[in-house]
């Protein structure tokens, strides 16, 4: 029924979460290759070229990471992490790896699906080009560094809209703390998280309609900030 | 991780009987051979005390050779002029071994000691999560092993709104016990020294904001006021442990107080820390209630039933004191609950300045 068949890859080993995953994205329209195992999960990425992959973490032949690794190296496709919460660290990897975003175990498919969506979107309309952005009455203007809110001109600095402009290349998807400094301070600066604590309060004092509890610069405890823009 | 102090206390041997024989040079003009006898005889009794039976004996040897060559009569050479010198040697060895070998079975019971308590904690510590496993998990279990089979026997012929609300069900309380497992495992990791902390700067309102984002549903009956100074500090911690920490308090209030109580979330700076408080004020808690919450705070333990709030409590606890802070509960005049932790200030980390 639905127009667009996506195609996504999944690369798990358990074959209980495989049959869920395989029913709940069969429902929303999407063609499922699965693979039980990490090495099996490489060539089908190559053979079957899906739109997205969804890789567990722990496989029981190669690490997750590895696998994303290898995808990376000839494939831009967008990539979806399950991980375990004693994953911490791998998680972090993995997205450092080039993984554009995670899902913690266990999950409900109505987030998962939210992420698929997202990373789809994201494949389909890179957003390097997009000019505007706009979420909860700002909008921002990154092709000629202007924004408002709520009708009125807001200054932002040429790093605020450097940090705004990398979050919005992965807008509705996680970027880690090393990616934002990296791109927005130099990978000189790729740990110290400090400045990324003072310019993301900056950015929600002037953007967001309560900087407490943000809508939209969201914190990802530990791992980074997510941008969650109108679509 | 053997072979270095073994080394190390060949190094010492050789150490103690050159200085003793410094010492004895020293004292040659004036003293009796005999009491240049008694330096060696010390410098053998304390590497025999600090290091392995070896190096003991090495010391011996050390100090019967030099104290031969240099001292004892024919000076220069290894011969021995008179008997009881025979004797002085016998002795030391005989000291460095007695001294060594009593040594060596302190340290083994000392270890053996050691390990028994250790093993006595594990033990504590595995009964106590094994109550509260039962304790906690065995309603959901039931709910779910009922509803999934309603599911999967009957499904066809329940309606869809019937069928729905049980698939709820399940994930709800399959969502309650993975946080339940969650925990459990923390605090294994915890009270056994497996946690690493990973310390970055971070900022507490970024804490309180993910805290909220998660707990949402959990606390969407509380009216929930965020309490935060527009200026405060970053501190350097462990983000996603002092989260945790933070949200087990606000969980231990939400399943604990009536829907529409006020739950306030404060920040404050101190000189040398921030403390954070979650504070009720449902002011229904008896003395009885309060005390029993109060222990497992302050003890840190989990035992006794209902342990997934000593769990929690708990586990806060002890991810505030791996920060160097501390945890505690008051009563609040008037009727409410307040827990608080501080969370040690560092010197802020510097920053570029930027004009714009």
């Amino acid at each position: 029924m639905p127009s667009n068949r996506a195609t996504v890859l999944v690369v798990e080993d358990e074959p209980e979460i495989r049959r869920f995953l395989r029913a709940a994205l069969g429902v929303e329209g999407y063609r499922v290759v699965e693979s039980a195992t990490g090495r099996r999960g490489c060539i089908d990425a190559g053979t079957h070229k899906p739109d997205l992959a969804i890789v567990d973490l722990a496989l029981p032949d190669l690490d997750g990471v590895d696998v994303i690794r290898r995808i990376r190296e000839w494939s831009p496709m967008p990539i979806i992490v399950l991980s375990a919460r004693t994953q911490e660290r791998a998680k972090i990897e993995a997205l450092d790896a080039g993984a554009d975003d995670y899902v913690m175990k266990p999950f409900g498919v109505g987030e998962l699906l939210a992420r698929v969506r997202a990373a789809l979107r994201h494949a389909v309309r890179p957003a390097s080009g997009v000019p505007q952005l706009r979420f909860g009455g700002a909008i921002i203007d990154l092709e000629h560094r202007r924004a408002t809110r709520a009708g009125e001109d807001v200054h932002l600095t040429p790093i605020e809209f450097r940090l705004l402009a990398t979050l919005a290349k992965h807008a509705g998807m996680v970027v880690t703390h090393r990616e934002l400094l990296t791109q927005v301070w130099g990978p000189t600066h790729a740990a110290d998280t400090h400045y990324l604590r003072i310019y993301m309060k900056q950015l929600r004092d002037k953007l967001e309609r309560d900087p407490v509890r943000p809508a939209h610069l969201v914190t990802e405890t530990g791992v980074g900030y997510r941008l969650v823009a109108d679509q | 991780m053997r072979g270095r102090p073994q080394l190390v206390g060949y190094a010492w041997s050789i150490g103690a009987a050159a200085v003793a024989t410094l010492a004895g040079i020293a004292m040659q003009p004036r003293f009796d051979v005999v009491n240049i006898a008694m330096v060696y005889l010390l410098a053998v009794v304390i590497v025999a005390l600090r290091y392995t039976r070896g190096a003991a004996i090495a010391a011996a040897i050390l100090s019967v050779a030099t104290f031969d060559y240099l001292f004892v009569p024919p000076r220069g050479t290894f011969s021995v002029g008179d008997l009881q010198y025979l004797l002085t040697f016998a002795i030391m060895l005989a000291v460095a071994l007695i001294v060594s070998r009593l040594v060596e079975s302190v340290r083994r019971q000392a270890a053996t000691q050691a390990s028994l308590a250790i093993e006595a904690e594990t033990e504590r510590i595995r009964s106590a999560l094994l109550a509260s496993i039962s304790h906690d998990l065995r309603t959901p279990l039931a709910v779910m092993a009922g509803a999934s089979s309603s599911l999967a026997e009957s499904g066809d012929r329940l309606d869809p709104a019937e069928r729905q609300a049980l698939a709820a069900s399940i994930f709800r309380q399959v969502r309650d016990l993975s946080d339940q497992v969650a925990k459990v495992l923390q605090m294994t990791r915890l009270e056994t020294g497996a946690m690493r902390i990973e310390r970055d700067w971070t900022s507490l309102g970024e804490i309180v904001e993910s805290v909220l984002a998660r707990l949402r549903e959990r606390l969407a009956s509380h009216r929930v006021i965020v309490e935060l100074p527009d200026d405060l500090p970053l501190v350097r911690i462990d983000a996603t442990l002092v989260e945790q920490a933070l949200g087990n308090l606000l969980e231990n209030c939400a399943k604990h107080t009536p829907p529409d109580t006020v739950v306030r979330i404060r920040v404050q700076r101190r000189a040398g820390d921030v403390v954070v408080t979650v504070e009720d004020y449902a002011g229904g808690l008896s003395d009885a209630d309060f005390a029993r919450l109060f222990a497992k705070f302050h003890h840190g333990t989990a035992e006794g039933a209902g342990g997934g709030v000593g769990l929690g409590l708990a586990i806060c606890r002890a991810i505030v004191r791996l920060h160097d802070g501390q945890a505690w509960a008051e009563r609040i005049p008037g009727g409410g609950t307040a827990f608080r932790f501080t969370l040690p200030l560092e010197p802020a980390p510097a920053m570029p300045q930027e004009i714009g």
